[in-house]
């Protein structure tokens, strides 16, 4: 089986399973592109994901290679977030940044399947939290002035709840 | 290979290491200081806003107009016209409350500009609205107007434009509105649909002896939908036969027919709506007052297309099922449950002489006059083709039976046992999880409609469900009466943290719906 040799930002080389690395659309394309030479002598360098981060995705990438393609956005009523399988539960079970610094890696690497579950725990994480609870969790500043706060307050009354 | 990673970590190291300083020994824990530092980590602020969009896009949108309040970067994502493309103005049904349509008209040309899909209530149903969403949605294809508790309509008399781009339009009906007014107005805009979903009162009727009034004119309005696919007429009080037909005289395309709960039709118009239209894959015909005679005078052997069937709850008889069922080219679902006709000689005259090569979904709900034995015999043929079973509503249907057909339905994805009244015999259910677990991998939704007093279970029960959990993989819901096994599953379920699988019987049923073709259409969502 081919593979593929990818290079972390700090410079930490991986081998990967061409069709592993595929799920991410930028790798796709990126060998499309290129044309799949004579395999191996390429190393594909990713300037923005760190070695611990690329390992994490390389594990989740080889663990559901057998998944059907994600399916489309949109066209869904209403979104779920409670079907989240175990295994990517368990998978997820990280401190806030390395769960962020996987969206930023499966958003650069355009991997549909794990930018979903981790945007998904992280709307379960909000879901249900008043704004101050919301900064608290995240710590996300107020920048909002008293005046400005109450204007959003009142733009917001349009769908109070009945 | 592993040459070149181990040498690039330890340039990685050596280099930090320098950059350290003189550390000596402690090159380690210098590194591990200064990476952390360097590297800081992102938080929430660092996502793009497109991310931030994303998730925003799995919240409700009640939290996403709060959520506005946390700063301005969040304020400003949740004005994009990006999250507000599924909008429900409906409050009773979970929908946003907007009271006034002057607060409406403001939000449709600027934050609902990119609306696909809206449903909104009598107030918000105005001339101004209607007229702003025809200028500014262009994307809008789905529309769901509930007039459901109007009192009173708006004036119509001036409206002068409507969406034109519809595809599918809901109504749901009042008992003494008439919309024949705002329906005049309309008609014009909304040759395009193809779906229309007209929803009576039945579920609110409470007193049956009121006065039937005909609120929305189905005759003129079938001449302006002739490229209607999927009619679905649900629980309509005045509905019968002659509005069927009048819609099979100008809908050829008609693939879906549901006219569920709507007690004045007949039958009468089954002739001639197999003989137009001959795409029709569906007919939904559950607790209409079917009559034998007519049912039997439509000619069910040229219905080559005809693939999907419900005529659960009426009163077909015996010798109409027996001669209208093995008529039948190629069925694919059928739903025939509380016909007392159903008996074994008609299951055994069907399952001998019809063509059921393509049978996928039965539902025979409450069949008395079926046997065990005819049951079982069906079920040794035609189970390994069958994805959905129901044999709910039958006492004499137990686990017993159930352990001997579960080893044939190896392909079952949807399966509804039991019987809600009380029972004397009790339902083993720890072999039956079992079975189902070794027997239906596939499984993706159960429903056990057995009273919690009927269910009994021993200390091998954490096994067996543990056996389903880890088997089933698709398994997305399981239904059981609230008690001590829903209590158990649920806890079971919850710990491997697939929250939302068991479900209890109020908030949740299991029907064989899911396998129909048109299923999202039908649900119009």
């Amino acid at each position: 089986m081919p593979t593929i040799k990818l290079q972390s930002s700090d410079g930490e080389v991986f081998p990967v399973d061409v069709e592993i690395a595929k799920q991410s659309v930028t790798i796709k394309t990126m060998l499309d592109d290129l044309g799949m030479e004579d395999e191996e002598e390429e190393i594909v360098p990713l300037p923005n994901v760190n070695a611990a981060i690329l390992k994490k995705v390389i594990q989740w990438a080889t663990y559901h290679k057998d998944d059907p393609p994600a399916p489309e956005d949109d066209e869904n009523k209403e979104k779920r977030t409670d079907d989240i399988t175990s295994w990517d539960a368990d998978f997820l079970k990280v401190d806030q940044g390395t769960l962020f610094e996987l969206i930023l890696a499966s958003n650069y690497l355009d991997i549909k399947g794990l930018l979903d579950v981790t945007c998904k725990t992280v709307a379960n994480m909000i879901k249900g939290k008043t704004p101050e609870e919301i900064r608290k969790t995240f710590n996300i500043k107020n920048d909002f002035t008293p005046s400005e706060e109450e204007q959003v307050r009142k733009e917001n009354e349009w769908c109070e709840e009945k | 290979m592993d040459m070149v990673a181990g040498a690039g970590g330890m340039f990685g190291q050596l280099a930090v290491g320098l950059a350290g300083g003189f550390m000596g020994d402690q090159l380690i824990p210098g590194n591990m200081r200064m990476s952390q530092k360097m590297s800081t980590k992102p938080t929430i602020d660092s996502l793009p806003d497109k991310v931030l969009l994303r998730i925003f896009s799995y919240l409700p949108h009640k939290e996403v107009v709060e959520n506005s309040l946390v700063n301005k970067k969040w304020h400003m994502i949740a004005q994009d016209p990006r999250l507000w493309v599924f909008v429900s103005l409906r409050p009773d049904i979970s929908g946003l409350h907007v009271e006034r349509a002057e607060t409406l008209t403001k939000l449709i040309p600027t934050k609902f500009k990119e609306l696909k899909y809206l449903e909104i209530t009598t107030e918000l149903i105005t001339p101004h609205v209607l007229q702003d969403l025809a200028k500014y949605c262009l994307q809008l294809s789905h529309l769901y107007l509930d007039f459901s508790q109007a009192s009173q309509l708006h004036d119509f008399t001036d409206l002068s434009a409507f969406p034109t781009r519809l595809r599918y339009m809901c109504i749901c009906l009042s008992d003494v509105i008439f919309l024949d007014n705002f329906m005049k107005r309309i008609y014009s805009f909304i040759n395009g649909l193809e779906v229309l979903h007209i929803v009576g009162t039945y579920e609110n009727a409470e007193d049956e002896e009121g006065e039937v009034y005909e609120v929305i004119n189905i005759k003129i309005l079938k001449q302006a939908t002739p490229n209607l696919r999927v009619i679905s007429l649900y629980g309509i009080a005045f509905l019968d036969d002659s509005h069927i037909e009048a819609f099979s005289s100008n809908c050829i395309q008609l693939q879906v027919l549901n006219v569920n709960y709507c007690s004045r039709v007949k039958g009468a118009s089954l002739k001639i709506l197999l003989q137009r239209c001959k795409n029709l894959k569906c007919l939904l015909l559950q607790q209409t007052s079917l009559e034998s005679e007519h049912v039997m005078t439509a000619e069910w052997d040229k219905v080559t297309n005809l693939q999907e069937l419900d005529i659960t709850a009426t009163d077909v008889s015996k010798e109409c099922l027996l001669e209208m069922l093995p008529r039948i080219p190629a069925i694919r679902w059928l739903s025939a449950g509380q016909l007392d006709g159903f008996t074994d000689t008609v299951l055994k005259t069907w399952m001998e002489t019809a063509n059921l090569k393509e049978l996928t979904a039965l539902d025979l709900d409450s069949s008395d006059n079926l046997s065990e034995d005819a049951i079982q015999a069906f079920l040794n043929v035609f189970g390994p083709q069958l994805v959905g079973l129901s044999l709910s509503g039958m006492p004499h249907v137990t686990d017993t039976l159930w352990i001997e057909i579960l080893p044939k339905l190896s392909n079952a994805r949807i399966l509804v046992l039991g019987c809600s009244t009380r029972m004397s015999v009790k339902v083993h259910v720890d072999h039956l999880i079992d079975g189902i677990a070794r027997h239906c991998s596939k499984v993706e939704r159960v429903e056990f409609r057995w009273d919690n007093d009927t269910l009994r279970f021993s200390d091998k029960n954490q096994k067996a469900i543990d056996l389903i959990r880890t088997r089933c993989t698709k398994l997305q819901c399981f239904v059981l009466s609230d008690g001590r096994l829903y209590e158990i599953m649920r806890g079971n379920f919850e710990r491997a943290d697939r929250k939302a699988v068991v479900r209890t019987t109020i908030a949740c049923r299991v029907t064989l719906h899911y396998l129909l073709k048109h299923y999202q259409e039908m649900l119009f969502a």
